[in-house]
C-alpha cells in the first residue's frame, strides 16, 4: 500500500509519445503513477503503428498527445494526464520539466536528447535514458552527481545523417518495447526507492544476437555540464550544437579542398578520370534532369546505403544547388570516404555553365 | 596468434558489410591501438568513423569497452585484458544512437 501511495504521488514527464514513449506510458499508467506529463507535437501516422502501440489505426491523423490521453485514461481513469502539444525547446524546457520529479527521454533525435539531458542536469532531475537503432538499444539513468550525464558518455553527437533516425533507418518494431519497458522499470524503481538503479551503468541490447551487455560508465570530471568546473550553465542552441542546418540553406564551405566546380567536373569527365558522381537528390528531381553518369542515392538513404559506394574511389557529390550534397560530403568523410568532394552549385550550375540543354526546376 | 573479437555498432556493421562479430588475427601486443589498426586494415571504410583520420583519437560519439570496463579514456597503447586477448570476451565499440 505504501508503494502504491508513492506511485500515486509521483510526477513523471515523458518527452515523446513515440516508439519508446508508447510502452512507457502504458505501463506507468497501469502501475498508477499519479501524474504523467506527455510532451509531443506530432500526429499519428500509419507508419508509426508498427511500434507505437499506444496509438491505433483509428487514431491516424490525431495529435499523439490526444490519442495518448484517450488510451491512458481508458486504462486508468484514476490518474492525471497532462499533455503539452509543443516541441520541447531551449525556450520552454525548464518550465516544462520543473514541476516533475522524473523525466523520461523518449525522443528520437540528438538535439532533443542533449536538450533534455542539459535541462535535467541543470534542474537536478533524474533522466531515464533509452535509445534505439535498427536492432540495437541502449538504456541508462543519468543522475549526476551519483553518476554520469549523457554528455559524459557522448561529448558530441555524430555528424548529421551518420546514424539515421528510426524513420529513415528503420527499426525492429518490438525493440522500443524492450527498451521502453526497461525505462519504465527504472522509473518505478526510482519512485519506490527499490533495488539498484541503472545509474553509472549503460545497458546495451542486441536483438539479433539476443544479448544484453552492461558496462560501467563514470561521471567525467571534465564534463562541461556536470563536471567539476562546468562551462554550460544554461541551455544552448542544440540544432547548432548538433550541426543541423536548413534543407536548402547555402552550403557551408569548410575548405576549398572539399569542393569542385562544375567545369572541373566536366574536365574530369572529358579526361575519363577514374571517379564516381553521386547524386543525392530525390528520384522526382532525378527524373527532371540529371548527369547521366551519376549514381542516385537520396541524402536520406545515404547512411544506410554507404555499402553501395567504394571508399577507395574518388566521389564527387551533387544535388540541386550544393546544400544537401555538402551534408552528404560531411557524412561521407566522417564515414571513411576521404576523397569525397562537393560539386559547387549542383545541377543548376551544371545546367547554366556546361549543359544548357537540360531542363531545370 | 591472438584472435580478437570486436563488436561494432549497427551503423558500422552496415558500412563494413559484416553481420555479428568481427574476428581479427593479431600478432604482438594486443592494445586498443593494435586492435583498431587491424580493424581498419581489414575494413578500410571504417577509417575515420571510430578514430579521427589524422590524430587517431577516439571520436566523441564513440566509446570503447571490454569486460564491462570503460577503456575509452585509457592509453591506446596499454595492453587489453587477458580475456580480450584470448578471445573469451569481445572488445566493444559503442556508438551514440538517438532513435526512439
Ligand atoms: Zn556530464
Amino acid at each position: 500500500m505504501e508503494g502504491q501511495q508513492k506511485l500515486k504521488a509521483a510526477k513523471v514527464l515523458l518527452v515523446g509519445a513515440g516508439g519508446l514513449g508508447s510502452p512507457l506510458a502504458l505501463y506507468l499508467a497501469a502501475a498508477g503513477v499519479g501524474t504523467i506529463g506527455i510532451v509531443d507535437f506530432d500526429v499519428v501516422d500509419f507508419s508509426n503503428l508498427q511500434r507505437q502501440v499506444l496509438h491505433t489505426t483509428a487514431d491516424v491523423g490525431r495529435r499523439k498527445i490526444d490519442s495518448a490521453a484517450t488510451h491512458l485514461r481508458a486504462l486508468n481513469p484514476e490518474i492525471e494526464i497532462q499533455t503539452y502539444e509543443t516541441r520541447i525547446t531551449s525556450a520552454n524546457a525548464m518550465e516544462l520539466i520543473r514541476p516533475y520529479d522524473i523525466v523520461i527521454d523518449g525522443t528520437d533525435n540528438f538535439p532533443t536528447r542533449y536538450l533534455v539531458n542539459d535541462a535535467c542536469v541543470l534542474l537536478g532531475k533524474p533522466n531515464i535514458y533509452g535509445s534505439i537503432y535498427r536492432f540495437e538499444g541502449q538504456a541508462s539513468v543519468f543522475a549526476p552527481p551519483l553518476g554520469p550525464c549523457y554528455r559524459c558518455l557522448f561529448a558530441e553527437p555524430p555528424p548529421p545523417g551518420m546514424v539515421p533516425s528510426c524513420a529513415e533507418g528503420g527499426v525492429l518494431g518490438i525493440l522500443p518495447g524492450v527498451i521502453g519497458c526497461i525505462q519504465a522499470t527504472e522509473t518505478i524503481k526510482l519512485i519506490l526507492g527499490n533495488g539498484t538503479p541503472l545509474i553509472g551503468r549503460l545497458l546495451l541490447y542486441d536483438a539479433l544476437e539476443m544479448k544484453f551487455r552492461q558496462i560501467k560508465i563514470s561521471r567525467n570530471p571534465d564534463c562541461p555540464l556536470c563536471g567539476d568546473s562546468p562551462t554550460i550553465t544554461g541551455l544552448i542552441d542544440y540544432e547548432q550544437f548538433c550541426g543541423i542546418r536548413g534543407e536548402e540553406s547555402p552550403a557551408v564551405s569548410e575548405s576549398a579542398q572539399e569542393e569542385v566546380s562544375v567545369s572541373e567536373l566536366k574536365a574530369k569527365m572529358d579526361r575519363r578520370d577514374d571517379f564516381d558522381i553521386l547524386d543525392v537528390r530525390n528520384p522526382e528531381e532525378w527524373r527532371i534532369c540529371r548527369i547521366e553518369e551519376a549514381i542516385l542515392i537520396p541524402l536520406g538513404e545515404l547512411a544506410a546505403r554507404l555499402n553501395e559506394l567504394d571508399p577507395a574511389r574518388e566521389i564527387l557529390v551533387h544535388c540541386k544547388s550544393g546544400a544537401r550534397s555538402a551534408k552528404a560530403v560531411e557524412l561521407l568523410r566522417a564515414s571513411g570516404f576521404a576523397s569525397a568532394r562537393n560539386v559547387k552549385g549542383g545541377i543548376l550550375a551544371w545546367a547554366e555553365e556546361i549543359d544548357p540543354s537540360i531542363p531545370t526546376y | 596468434m591472438p584472435t580478437i573479437r570486436v563488436v561494432l555498432p549497427t551503423h558500422l556493421k552496415t558500412l563494413s558489410r559484416v553481420s555479428g562479430e568481427v574476428v581479427l588475427e593479431l600478432d604482438g601486443v594486443v592494445t586498443q591501438r593494435t586492435v583498431l589498426d587491424a580493424l581498419e586494415a581489414k575494413y578500410p571504410m571504417l577509417c575515420g568513423t571510430i578514430r579521427d583520420h589524422v590524430t587517431k583519437k577516439r571520436r566523441a560519439f564513440i566509446r570503447f569497452y571490454a569486460c564491462e570496463q570503460d577503456f575509452s579514456n585509457e592509453s591506446p597503447d596499454a595492453p587489453l585484458p587477458e580475456a580480450v586477448v584470448n578471445g573469451s570476451e569481445p572488445y566493444l565499440v559503442v556508438g551514440a544512437m538517438a532513435g526512439g
